[in-house]
C-alpha cells in the first residue's frame, strides 16, 4: 500500500533520480488490408503502466508476464481495451476481434483485427488507454490506409481522431 | 585530342544525374542560405576553447577549482524526527579572482513552507481524489520543512551577515577573499524531517512496517556551491529536478544517533570498535577478505532485536572521507548489514549493503554482489575506483551520493518478487553505484547537464548489467529502445542540450537517450576499440575536476581522429530521428551496343558516339532497350573487354579479376533529419550473405538521396538496410527490398494459430 502510494507521488512530482520507466507513451499502428477485407491493429503498452491500471481497477495484483499470471489475463486486457480504445468505420462502431498479445521485454502488445470491411471512408479512433494514471501519457497511432500514411497524436486533453478518406 | 574529348565525355556520361538535379529547379529566383550542411563543425555551438577549458577538451593550464572542507557535529533526533548540525567550512579560493561573497546551497529550502518549486507546478483539477490526498490537496497545513539557520560566524565567533534568496544563501565576506587565501567560518542550522514516502523527496525518513523509523539522509548540510571557470558562481535554484554542483573536498563528520542504530555514509568509520559489538567488529574485518561471497556484518537477528524506544542511550559515529563533493548517510536500528571485497587491479575496496528486513530475501542474494559488479566494470571503462568503499542502502528511491547510494527493491511481505521487480532492483543499484563515477568524480555541473551525469552513466550501466546477467539484460535492446521516443510528437521533445529544468519526458530526454545515443557510438560508429579508448581518456582526464559537454565532444573526436560533431549536431543539439530506407533497386546487364542514353548525351556535344573510341555500355532492366538475351551476357564476353585484359594483365593477373554479371543501383533515401551510416545486408540466391557499412559521411553532398552502383556475381534476392537495428531507425517499412509484403499483423496472426 505504501509503496503504491509513493508511485502516485513519483508520477506527480518527478523527482526521481533513476529510470522508472523510459517514458509515458502507447504505439498502436493500424493498417487496412483491403484485399482482406481486414483492418489490423497494433497496440503496444508498457506492461508496468498496464500493471498499474488493473490492478488498481481490480483491486489485486495480476502479476503480469510472471509466471503467477492469471491463465485467463486476456480476458482482463479484452475488458480494458474494449473500454478505452474504441473505433469507428464508416460512422458506425466496430467490435474487434482480440487475436492475442506478447510479451517482449516490458512492452506487452495486443493484437486486435476487425473484418468484413469492404471500402474505409472515415475512420474514427478513440484511444484513452492509460490516461486515468499517468498526466504525462501520450498515445501515438500511426495509420497506412489506402497507401496513405497518417500519425495522430493522442494526450488527455485530446483522446479522439477523426479521419476521412 | 581525340583521347582527351573522349575522357572528358565518359566523365559527362558519370556525371549527368548530378547535372539533371542542378538544372531542373525553376525560374524563380533562388535564396541563399547559411551553412546548412549537417556535417558543419560546432564551432558556433561550443564555446570558444580557453586556456582553462583547452581546445582538445583536456582541463588546460590554467585550470582552476576551488576546495571546501567540512568539519561537521550532527546530531539526529529519532523521536521527533529532526537533524541539528554544526559545520565549519574551510573554503580554499584556489581561483585567480577576488571573491566579495560566497554562495551556499540550502537544497532542503525546497521543502521550506513558503518555497516556490510548488508555485511553479501548474496543477489542475484531478478526476479522483482518494481521502488522503483530499486532506493533503486542500485541508492539511503543508509540511514545515526547510532549513533553520541559526548562526553564521566567523572563528572568533562573530556573527557573518548573510541573505537567503529560496534555496542560495549569500555570505557576505567580511573582506574580500583574495585568490590562494582560505576563509573559516560556521554555520549552525537545524530541520524537520521529511517523510519521503508521503511527501517525496530525496532523501529523508520513512516509517517502516514495525513503527521504527530508517533514515536516507543527504542534501542535508548547507553546502558550497562552485565557483568554476565557465559559470563563475553555479547559483541556479534548487527547483527539485535538476540535480546539485558542488567542489571537492575533505570530510571530518561525527553523528550522533540512539544507541542501538547501525549507520554507514560517505567516508570510513574511523571508531569501528565503539559503534559495532565486538562480535560485529570482528565480522567488519573479517569482510575485507572475503572477496567470494558477502557476509553479515550485522546479522538479520541482530536487526530484529532491537527495539523502538528501549533506551535513551546514543552512540557517535565518526566518519571521515578524503577528496569527495558531498556527504550523505543512511542509519535505522532495524538495518542488517552485508559485506564483500571487491579487488581492482592491486586494490581491495568493500562493497556493502544496509536493508531493513523489508528488504529481504532480494537484497541478500543480489544487493552487494550487484555492487561488487559494478564497481569492476565502471573500473573497466573509467579507471579504478578510488574510494574505500560503496554501500547500497535499501530505501523506496533510487539516489546517489558519493560512495553510497539509496536503491528501491522490496519483494511482498511473502517474500515474492517478480522478475520485474528484482531486474528494477539491480538496474538501480547499477546505476547509482555507476554514479560514484558520473558524477562524483568525473564532476559534471549536474544542474545544467542533467545528461552529462544520468546519460553517460546509463550508458556504461548498461555494460555492467550485460555482465551481471546477460540473459536478463540483453544489450540488443539497444539502441531501438529509444524508438518510440524519438517519434514522438515533436512539441514534446527537447534536445539533450537542454538544462534539465526545461526538459519534457526527462528520463527519455537525460537518460535513454544519451545513453542509446553513446552505445551506438561505440558499437556501430566508432568501434568498441577506438571509443573505449576516447571515453577512458575523458574519464581520466576530469577525474575530481568539473568538465563540461564541450570537453566531452572535444576528447572524443581528440583521441579517436574522428569528426563527431555531425553526430552530437544531430544527436544532441536537435531533436530530429534517423529514417533511412531504400528508395528503389535498378538492374542492369552489360552489352557493347551504345544505349540511347549514351547517345543523347554525346550527341548534347554535337558528336556522334561512333566518333568515340568502342566501349561497354550498362541497360536497365524494364528499358525499353532491354531484352531478355542480356541477362547472359558475362563480362568476358566480349571480345573488346578480352582484348583490352589480354594487352593488359598476365594470365595469372587475369584469373585474379572479378567478372562481375549483374550491376544493381540502389537509390538510398533518408527522410529522417539526422545523417547515419548505411549499414546494408545483401542476401544472394545461394543463401550467402554479406554486409557493407558506409560511413555517415556519404550524406555529406546529398542530404536526401545516394545512389550507390553494385556489381555482383549472384544475383541478389534481398537486401536491407539496418538488419540488426543498430542506428535508431524511426520507421523499419522503408528498410527492405523488396518490400516485406506479409505485415507483423499477419506474422503473430499465423503463428497464433499454429500455437
Amino acid at each position: 500500500m505504501k509503496f503504491k502510494k509513493y508511485i502516485i507521488l513519483l508520477f506527480l512530482i518527478p523527482t526521481f533520480a533513476f529510470t522508472i520507466h523510459k517514458y509515458y507513451v502507447s504505439l498502436c499502428e493500424i493498417e487496412y488490408i483491403e484485399e482482406q477485407q481486414s483492418i489490423q491493429i497494433i497496440i503496444g503498452l508498457f506492461i508496468d503502466d498496464i500493471e498499474f491500471s488493473l490492478n488498481k481497477i481490480h483491486n489485486t495484483n495480476l502479476y503480469l508476464a510472471t509466471p503467477k499470471e492469471f491463465l485467463n489475463i486476456d480476458g482482463y486486457y479484452e475488458a480494458y481495451l474494449n473500454k478505452h480504445f474504441k473505433i469507428k468505420v464508416n460512422n458506425s462502431n466496430k467490435n474487434y476481434i482480440f487475436i492475442g498479445k506478447e510479451y517482449n521485454d516490458d512492452i506487452v502488445r495486443f493484437y486486435l483485427e476487425i473484418t468484413g470491411i469492404q471500402s474505409i471512408n472515415s475512420l474514427e479512433i478513440n484511444n484513452n488507454c492509460l490516461f486515468e494514471e499517468f498526466e504525462q501519457q501520450q498515445n501515438i497511432v500511426k495509420l497506412k490506409i489506402k497507401n496513405k500514411y497518417k500519425t495522430l497524436y493522442f494526450n488527455r486533453k485530446n483522446n479522439k481522431g477523426l479521419l476521412k478518406f | 585530342m581525340y583521347k582527351l574529348l573522349s575522357l572528358s565525355i565518359s566523365i559527362l556520361l558519370i556525371t549527368t544525374t548530378l547535372f539533371a538535379q542542378e538544372t531542373a529547379s525553376g525560374n524563380e529566383r533562388q535564396k541563399g542560405h547559411y551553412n546548412t550542411n549537417k556535417f558543419k563543425q560546432l564551432k558556433q555551438e561550443l564555446p570558444t576553447p580557453n586556456n582553462q577549458h583547452n581546445a582538445s577538451g583536456a582541463p588546460g593550464y590554467e585550470y582552476t577549482q576551488q576546495q571546501v572542507d567540512y568539519d561537521m557535529n550532527i546530531v539526529l533526533d529519532d523521536k521527533n524526527q529532526r537533524i541539528y548540525g554544526e559545520e565549519t567550512i574551510t573554503y580554499h579560493n584556489n581561483s585567480k579572482d577576488e571573491l566579495d561573497y560566497l554562495w551556499v546551497q540550502l537544497d532542503q529550502n525546497v521543502r521550506s513552507a513558503n518555497s516556490k518549486t510548488k508555485d511553479i507546478n501548474g496543477s489542475g483539477s484531478r478526476s479522483r481524489y482518494t481521502p488522503s490526498n483530499f486532506t493533503k490537496s486542500f485541508m492539511e497545513k503543508s509540511f514545515d520543512g526547510g532549513f533553520n539557520i541559526e548562526q553564521v560566524t566567523d572563528i572568533s565567533d562573530n556573527p557573518i551577515t548573510h541573505f537567503i534568496n529560496q534555496t542560495m544563501m549569500r555570505v557576505n565576506l567580511p573582506q574580500p577573499l583574495t585568490s590562494g587565501e582560505k576563509f573559516v567560518f560556521t554555520i549552525k542550522w537545524w530541520y524537520n524531517i521529511n517523510n519521503y514516502m508521503v511527501i517525496g523527496g530525496r532523501s529523508g525518513f520513512e516509517e517502516l512496517s514495525d513503527g521504527n523509523m530508517a533514515y536516507v539522509i543527504a542534501q542535508f548540510f548547507p553546502r558550497l556551491a562552485v565557483y568554476n571557470n565557465v559559470e563563475g558562481w553555479q547559483n541556479m535554484q534548487f527547483w527539485g529536478r535538476s540535480e546539485f554542483a558542488l567542489e571537492f573536498g575533505n570530510y571530518n563528520v561525527t553523528i550522533t544517533t540512539p544507541a542501538d542504530f547501525i549507520l554507514n555514509g560517505t567516508g570510513n568509520i574511523q571508531n569501528p570498535r565503539e559503534v559495532f559489538s565486538k562480535k560485529q567488529y570482528k565480522r567488519f574485518t573479517e569482510a575485507k577478505k572475503s572477496y567470494e561471497n558477502p557476509i553479515f556484518i550485522v546479522t538479520p537477528e541482530e536487526a530484529a532485536e532491537t527495539k523502538k524506544d528501549s533506551s535513551q542511550k546514543t552512540k557517535t559515529w565518526k566518519l571521515y572521507a578524503e577528496n569527495v563533493r558531498d556527504f550523505a548517510f543512511a542509519t535505522s536500528r532495524k538495518y542488517m548489514w552485508d559485506a564483500m571485497a571487491v579487488k581492482l587491479n592491486d586494490k581491495t575496496v568493500m562493497a556493502y549493503s544496509l536493508y531493513p528486513k523489508e528488504g529481504m530475501p532480494l537484497w541478500e542474494e543480489h544487493s552487494t554482489r550487484v555492487v561488487a559488479n559494478a564497481l569492476k566494470v565502471y573500473s573497466q571503462y573509467t579507471f579504478d575506483y578510488p574510494y574505500p568503499h560503496a554501500t547500497s542502502i535499501n530505501a523506496e528511491m533510487g539516489m546517489e551520493y558519493p560512495m553510497i547510494c539509496f536503491n528501491y527493491g522490496r519483494p511482498n511481505k511473502d517474500g515474492y518478487y517478480s522478475e520485474r521487480l528484482k531486474k528494477g532492483m539491480i538496474g538501480v543499484i547499477t546505476h547509482e553505484i555507476g554514479h560514484n563515477y558520473f558524477p562524483m568524480i568525473i564532476n559534471s555541473d549536474e544542474r545544467q547537464w542533467t545528461w552529462m551525469d544520468e546519460g553517460i552513466d546509463s550508458f556504461v550501466q548498461i555494460y555492467a548489467l550485460e555482465k551481471y546477467d546477460s540473459k536478463l539484460f540483453p544489450t540488443s535492446k539497444y539502441p531501438k529502445n529509444i524508438v518510440g521516443y524519438m517519434k514522438g510528437d515533436q512539441s514534446k521533445l527537447a534536445p539533450i542540450m537542454s538544462q534539465g529544468d526545461n526538459l519534457f519526458n526527462f528520463s527519455s530526454n537525460a537518460y535513454a537517450k544519451p545513453a542509446a545515443g553513446l552505445f551506438m557510438l561505440r558499437q556501430t560508429i566508432m568501434g568498441p576499440e577506438l571509443f573505449d579508448h576516447a571515453f577512458k581518456t575523458y574519464a581520466k582526464r576530469w577525474k575530481f575536476k568539473h568538465p563540461t559537454p564541450a570537453d566531452f565532444f572535444r576528447t572524443m573526436e581528440d583521441a579517436s581522429a574522428m569528426d563527431l560533431d555531425w553526430f552530437w549536431r544531430g544527436w544532441f543539439y536537435t531533436t530530429g530521428n534517423n529514417d533511412i530506407g531504400i528508395k528503389s533497386v535498378q538492374k542492369y546487364y552489360i552489352t557493347d551496343k551504345p544505349t540511347e542514353r549514351a547517345k543523347n548525351i554525346v550527341k548534347r556535344y554535337g558528336m556522334t558516339i561512333d566518333q568515340l573510341d568502342p566501349a561497354l555500355y550498362l541497360v536497365s532492366e524494364g528499358s525499353e532497350e532491354f531484352t531478355e538475351d542480356l541477362k547472359n551476357n558475362k563480362p568476358e564476353d566480349f571480345k573488346l573487354l578480352n582484348d583490352y585484359l589480354t594487352d593488359n594483365f598476365s594470365k595469372e593477373e587475369k584469373n585474379e579479376l572479378k567478372s562481375p554479371k549483374y550491376f544493381y543501383e540502389i537509390k538510398f533515401e533518408k527522410p529522417g533529419d539526422l545523417v547515419m551510416p548505411i549499414i546494408v545486408e545483401f542476401e544472394y540466391e545461394d543463401g550467402t550473405k554479406e554486409r557493407k557499412q558506409y560511413p555517415a559521411q556519404i550524406w555529406s553532398k546529398n542530404d536526401q538521396v545516394v545512389t550507390k552502383l553494385f556489381p555482383s556475381n549472384k544475383s541478389i534476392t534481398k537486401i536491407t538496410v539496418d538488419p540488426d537495428e543498430q542506428t535508431a531507425d524511426v520507421n523499419l517499412s522503408n528498410n527492405s527490398w523488396p518490400k516485406n509484403k506479409e505485415t507483423k499483423f499477419e506474422k503473430f496472426k499465423k503463428n497464433q494459430i499454429k500455437g
